[in-house]
């Protein structure tokens, strides 16, 4: 039997995934509607599978009213996923821009920036940050215990920052008390932007250099619209990152549950909090997709 | 933005001025008839108006200052992400007791190696890395032929349902393992069909079996990236090989692979240190295992239990252990990023992360 050369193709492409869909089927789709249904019972392990009652929303009535903390991580959660994810794409584009310039020692500072990629993710870090916290070397004081002085004052000081207002000088000390963590989450976003900014056509930039545009405009009319795409990306990365990051305060709770063999609460948690998430990225994708510039080609 | 109005304003002189603005641009070394570079600047200054004048002074500040500025940037921060893993060498061959001597801040009063020694014996370095090897790093590589085979066939194929099929992998990427990973479990505890059962816990094929499959750990995420990469290749590959009779799986193992060559070392890269990493899925599926991240999150526990007999020693004195082993941990990934790092930093505009 001859088939003709486009039905052919697509019967190939169907093999090529055909590995993955079966292992997406068995390894990804029937656990995520199982661990649904568990949000809707009162479950518990038994020899043969798991058994349990309907109990309708009653494990959703216990995360939001009978657990005493749920809320309020997720509240905690959701703030410090709110202020820190533009700070990481802010300071991860600013990073990029510089080590997409030709200096002496470029190819180390890019190895260095990229070194958190392959240890944050692991127990390592996790290991780092908190033995840093307990010797009080975490953040900027860092530098400060080196040099015996309040180095940050000093630099709001000589800025003449200080003492402007209070929450001001509030903000400033919490980003650079944080400075270590949001350094240590930009590696990949790093390396997508160092990625993105490596494609923009050579002929922009000569055609900016021929018009006389500042390093200032050709940053925010050149540079910021050819990697707006890679802008969305990471926010979604980091957003994904960060709330799926086993070490934050909601999947810290989910997780103790789990441990605890109550897998019908766990469960009903676990899917609130994706739903939220799902949702912010959602609503978070629109907003930026009506900015970002595609280049038509 | 004036000056470029004014440029576009005065046509009369603009391909001339043009000429002498993009001069100024490159690093002249070779200015012909044997002027220094500063006549020649001054040559080409008296055809300038004001605002040209202007711009190029500020541009030069800038080109002068910019340095300075970029280097204390970069050094303080290349500062904060190097400066755990200073503190983990530092750690590692010192005395415990030094940790509570205030006059050492970096160099240790006493090295040694014994917290070194101590460590690994306490983590069974050599069988662990045994385990950790056998499974983790084996995984990772199957699941970086199984990602790709997906990830081809998304990328080049038109067929019914790729949309929504596309839409799983998303949904992989999305959704945290935590929350599958109890159904998974008695998947695994109950696994097999139509009556026939066995259970695959502390097996190894329950990591096996999802790697081989393409629904390891992060799949989602290499399957995108080899999606994004294999897109970027020109398609007259592939035609190339169809007319001279290749079937589709020839040429992707006989074309596509040796050209991804940069970005499968990439993805490889991403995932060996990610199972490397992993202690979640299998803390989950093994009752007892012995894989480097597991024993580096269960330090502290198996420090008190072997190495100081439930003694009561101070956090701050116990930090010289936890950083050898945390050095231990990251050494072989370490060591290989460092022979890997001139792909991954160099190649990454081919690695297939920009679509």
């Amino acid at each position: 039997m001859k088939m003709a050369y486009e039905k052919r193709k697509s019967m190939y492409g169907y093999g090529f995934i055909a590995l993955w869909f079966i292992g997406a089927v068995i390894f990804f789709l029937i656990p995520v509607v199982e661990s649904l249904i568990y949000s809707f019972k009162e479950v518990s392990p038994d020899t043969g599978g798991m058994v349990g009652a309907w109990v309708g929303l009653g494990n959703y009535n216990y995360a939001f009213n009978v657990d005493p903390n749920y809320r309020q991580y997720l509240v905690q959660v959701l703030q410090d996923t709110a202020w820190k994810t533009p700070l990481i794409l802010i300071f991860s584009l600013f990073v990029a821009v510089i080590l997409n310039q030709k200096f002496r020692g470029r190819t180390f500072s890019r190895a260095v920036f990229f070194l958190p990629v392959i240890i944050a993710t692991g127990p390592v870090y996790n290991i780092i940050n908190g033995n840093l916290q307990s010797t009080g070397n975490s953040d900027a004081s860092q530098f400060s215990t080196m040099f015996s002085t309040d180095l940050l004052g000093e630099l709001m000081k000589f800025l003449g920052l200080y003492g402007i207002s209070d929450s001001m000088q509030q903000t400033i000390e919490t980003v650079s008390d944080n400075i270590f963590g949001i350094v240590w989450n930009s590696g990949i976003q790093i390396l997508i932007f160092l990625a993105a900014l490596q494609n923009i056509p050579v002929s922009a930039k000569e055609a900016a250099q021929m018009e006389g545009a500042t390093a200032w405009e050709y940053f925010w009319k050149i540079t910021l619209p050819y990697v707006s795409p890679m802008i969305l990306a990471c926010f979604i990365f980091t957003i994904i990152d960060s709330f799926t990051d086993p070490n934050n305060v909601v999947m810290g709770r989910i997780l103790d549950l789990q441990s605890d063999w109550q897998y019908g609460p766990a469960s009903a948690m676990a899917w609130v909090y994706f739903a939220i998430v799902l949702a912010a990225v959602g609503v978070i994708t629109l907003i930026i997709n009506k900015f970002v510039y595609y280049e038509v080609e | 933005m004036e000056n470029m109005k004014e440029h576009v304003d005065n046509a009369e002189n603009l391909s001339a001025r043009a000429v002498s603005l993009t001069e100024s641009f490159q690093d002249d070394e070779q200015v012909g008839s044997g002027m220094s570079k500063r006549e020649a600047r001054k040559i080409r200054m008296k055809s300038m108006n004001r605002t040209e004048i202007a711009y190029m002074r500020r541009q030069r500040l800038f080109q002068l200052v910019w340095p300075f500025f970029r280097f204390f940037i970069l050094f303080g921060l290349c500062f904060v992400i190097l400066y755990p893993l200073i503190y983990m060498i530092s750690c590692a061959f010192r005395d415990s007791v030094d940790m509570s001597d205030p006059t050492v801040m970096w160099i240790p009063r006493t090295l040694t190696l014994d917290i070194i020694k101590e460590t690994a014996g306490v983590m069974d370095i050599w069988e662990t890395l045994k385990t950790t090897l056998l499974l983790n790093v084996g995984c990772s590589l199957i699941q970086v032929a199984s990602c790709a085979l997906a990830g081809y066939g998304f990328a080049r194929f038109k067929f019914k349902g790729k949309g929504l099929l596309f839409g799983i992998v998303i949904m992989m990427i999305l959704v945290p393992s935590q929350i599958i990973s109890i159904p998974q479990y008695m998947l695994f505890r109950h696994f097999g069909a139509f009556g026939f059962e066995v259970n695959l816990i502390n097996n190894k094929l329950c990591m096996y079996l999802p790697a081989a499959m393409g629904n390891g750990i992060r799949a989602g995420l290499m399957i995108f990236i080899f999606r994004q990469f294999f897109k970027g290749l020109p398609k007259e590959l592939e035609d190339a090989a169809y007319l001279d009779g290749c079937g589709p799986f020839m040429t992707f193992i006989r074309v596509m692979i040796p050209n991804a060559a940069s970005s499968f070392l990439t993805v490889f890269l991403f995932s060996v240190v990610w199972y490397w990493n992993d202690y979640y899925v299998s803390s989950t599926f093994f009752n007892k295992n012995q894989t480097i991240a597991l024993m580096l999150k269960n330090l502290s526990t198996l420090l008190s239990q072997q190495l100081f007999n439930n003694a009561d020693v101070s956090p701050r004195e116990q930090i010289v252990w936890m950083e050898a082993g945390c050095l231990i941990a990251i050494l072989p990934i370490l060591v290989m990023y460092i022979f890997l790092q001139k792909y991954f930093t160099e190649g990454i505009e081919r690695s297939g992360l920009v679509g």
